[in-house]
């Protein structure tokens, strides 16, 4: 095999694995607000920018390190979705048809901090890169691999591990799973539900946070990612079944993997049609979602 | 009687002469100028404003037009056709403005160039570089910016300058800005005697190139263009140097000043097309001027977006003295006929039958980037070109 051919095949493995990775942390948070408290959140790409936004203003006009950024936006993450749970999000739990009224309340949200970015950050500037996390490349045969995306694809891989473990191990973790799956039987077990949609609120927003931060630390990106990154959480957690964070896992990393694979071997403009393709074929032959709880 | 008489007319008067000063106030000149305050656009639209306004009251401070001040009506179009489309008609119809001006997003200019035909309005488009803005039988539009077919033309001219029948590889994402890009240059590539090994094509939203710019270094070309949409261009970028492709073999068919910002020190040595950059050797004072009171009130250098803003209102002001006075018709006529250089740069300004611009481009090769406020380029290519040299409104419908 050509040095040539080894080099396309190992970026388009560690393409689709990066992209895969950071795909599925964000379709978890989405996951684990739908699954757990019915909430669509709509507003899941603007939070995605967001974290990127607020780590650029903190290394580039503070001059903090792209890690103590990073922490520092997550901890802000979470507190602003404690008040977001505080002043909005629990006044529907009890609604009846609560999703569509989550579901509008959020689009509301991606208005409201799309508006935002406008009068802000969008007069300033039209892209926004964060400087390397760590210097230095790696080599993989011929082809030379960033340490930062390497970092990326450690640390989405661990923070995907650390939510399995979480979900599978710890007395909150297992709270929420069992909301996911009966919210009246949970209750009667003695699980307060309303402090288990309280965790799945905060702790959806972080993860989604942390989607941004890495997709951040990686590529480049600007206020028009938004967008995209919300059509591909929703549709990979469709397809891996709300709930499911190893369903998010699995088809996120199909989807990166697919999107490589099919812009090398026909072209990047037909690989965005292939997984979307992809997802309407698993859902026609599974609607409810491959791995639905 | 008699002396009430008196004192109305003394009141009279004393109002008559408490008034004077503003008899005395002369009325703007108003001009519409529609720009992307909000919406996906909104850094360009803003950076154009700051440059126009910065004209404006140079404008003003000297005496304005016609011993009249000129204003400029600022108005959003959220960078939406359809909103820009009704800034137009509330400045048309209730601010009776001479003439419209603005956009720097072609489809922005798109849906205001047919309101402008169709009501005979004057509109002159600062900066948004689609063939079709200038298409045979336009009269009331005119165009400050090349058309992007004949950036991808003179892209030609540079590579066959810089290495006769050099193999380029072109990657780029799908917009209309670079389609009309790749269109000129796949057009003139083979008359320049160059070889395209290869081009590949991104969906907007693209977020990844290491697999293409992989396919890319294995092809082994000389050069290759990169012109990716918003902070693409940048991932595109950073993929090709992470691979080893040199930055001296990087071009990018055009670049503003937070572009240079964006790619950063590591691509010090390639090179960027641009139509008025603080690296160009034509800068005159009043440019440098420019340049540097920019930076002191925005924190970076202006570029060519802020500078063809910055020039539309001296062409304005040219036309409308020329015009001697708000007549729209009589400002067509002068603005068809406009002769004159860009005051930052010396670069004629001279409007062909379709309103669109003898053509120019610089490509610029980037000396060092310090921070994100300043860097330093050098000129290495001029050229202009007639609108028309190649078949630009058959190449992009």
């Amino acid at each position: 095999m050509s040095d040539a051919t080894i080099l396309v095949l190992v970026s388009m493995l560690i393409t689709g694995v990066l992209l895969g990775l950071v795909f599925a942390l964000v379709a978890a948070g989405v996951s684990i607000m739908y699954g757990c408290i019915w909430l669509p959140n709509a507003s899941n790409g603007q939070v995605f920018v967001l974290a990127g936004l607020l780590a650029w203003s903190l290394t580039n006009s503070l001059g903090w390190s792209v890690l103590a950024a990073s922490l520092a936006v997550l901890a802000a993450g979470g507190v602003m979705a404690w008040m977001l749970e505080f002043t909005l999000i629990r006044r529907l739990y009890e609604a009846p048809n609560r999703n569509i009224d989550y579901f509008v309340m959020t689009l509301g949200l991606t208005q409201i901090i799309s508006g935002v970015f406008s009068v802000t950050y969008a007069r300033y500037n039209d892209q926004y890169e964060l400087p390397k996390t760590i210097e230095g490349v790696t080599f993989l045969g011929p082809m030379p691999i960033t340490n930062t995306r390497l970092f990326v694809i450690a640390v989405a891989a661990l923070a995907i591990a650390a939510l399995f473990a979480g979900l599978r191990y710890h007395q909150m973790g297992r709270a929420l799973r069992a909301v996911f799956q009966n919210r009246d039987a949970a209750a009667l077990r003695g699980v307060d539900v309303k402090s288990v949609y309280r965790f799945a609120f905060i702790l959806g927003t972080v993860v989604t946070m942390l989607g941004g931060l890495l997709y951040a630390m990686a590529y480049s990106f600007d206020l028009t990612l938004a967008w995209t990154m919300s059509v591909t959480a929703f549709a990979i957690m469709i397809v891996g079944g709300p709930g499911s964070i190893f369903g998010a896992l699995v088809v996120g990393l199909v989807f990166g993997l697919t999107q490589a694979g099919v812009s090398v071997v026909a072209s990047p403009t037909m690989a965005t049609f292939a997984y979307l393709g992809a997802m309407l074929l698993i859902l026609l032959i599974k609607p409810s979602g491959v791995f639905n709880r | 009687m008699k002396r009430f008489k008196s004192l109305f007319v003394a009141v009279v008067a004393a109002s008559l002469v408490g008034s004077n000063p503003a008899a005395a106030q002369p009325q703007p000149i108003k001009i519409g100028f529609i720009a992307e305050l909000t919406g996906p656009w909104t850094f360009f639209g803003n950076a154009c404003v700051q440059g126009l306004k910065m004209a404006t009251d140079e404008i003003n401070a000297a005496g304005g037009v016609l011993n009249r001040p000129l204003e400029f009506v600022i108005s959003d179009s959220q960078t939406n056709p359809a909103q820009a489309l009704a800034a137009a008609r509330n400045l048309d119809v209730n601010e009776k403005v001479v003439a419209i001006s603005g956009p720097t997003s072609s489809d922005v200019a798109l849906a205001l160039y047919g309101y402008a035909e169709q009501q005979k309005l004057p509109f002159l488009v600062p900066a948004a570089a689609f063939p079709l803005l200038t298409k045979p039988g336009t009269r009331y539009t005119f165009r400050l910016e090349p058309d992007a077919v004949g950036w991808g033309y003179a892209l030609a001219k540079f590579v066959e300058q810089r290495k006769p029948g050099a193999k380029i590889a072109v990657i780029y994402s799908d917009a209309a800005l670079m389609r009309a890009i790749v269109a000129g240059l796949k057009y003139q590539a083979p008359l320049s005697k160059l070889n395209i090994v290869s081009e590949i094509m991104f969906p907007a939203g693209s977020s990844d190139a290491t697999v293409q710019a992989a396919q890319v270094k294995a092809a082994n070309a000389d050069f290759v263009i990169v012109s990716g949409a918003g902070a693409f261009d940048n991932i595109i970028t950073n993929q090709l140097l992470d691979l080893g492709v040199a930055p001296n073999q990087i071009i990018h068919p055009f670049g503003t000043a937070t572009q240079v910002f964006g790619w950063g020190p590591r691509s010090v040595g390639s090179f960027y097309g641009s139509f008025f950059d603080l690296g160009l050797d034509t800068v005159t004072p009043a440019g440098k001027a420019f340049i540097a009171r920019y930076h002191a009130a925005h924190g970076r250098p202006a570029g060519y977006g802020e500078n063809f803003c910055y020039v539309t209102a001296h062409v304005f002001k040219e036309a409308l003295a020329k015009a001697g006075g708000v007549d729209r018709e009589k400002l067509r006529q002068a603005l068809s006929q406009v002769k004159m250089k860009e005051p930052t740069s010396d670069v004629p300004i001279e409007f062909d039958k379709n309103g669109a611009r003898k053509e120019y481009i610089y490509f610029l090769q980037m000396q060092s980037v310090d921070s994100k406020k300043d860097y330093r380029s050098k000129q290495v290519f001029y050229t202009e070109w007639d609108p028309e040299v190649i078949p630009v409104y058959q190449l992009v419908k």
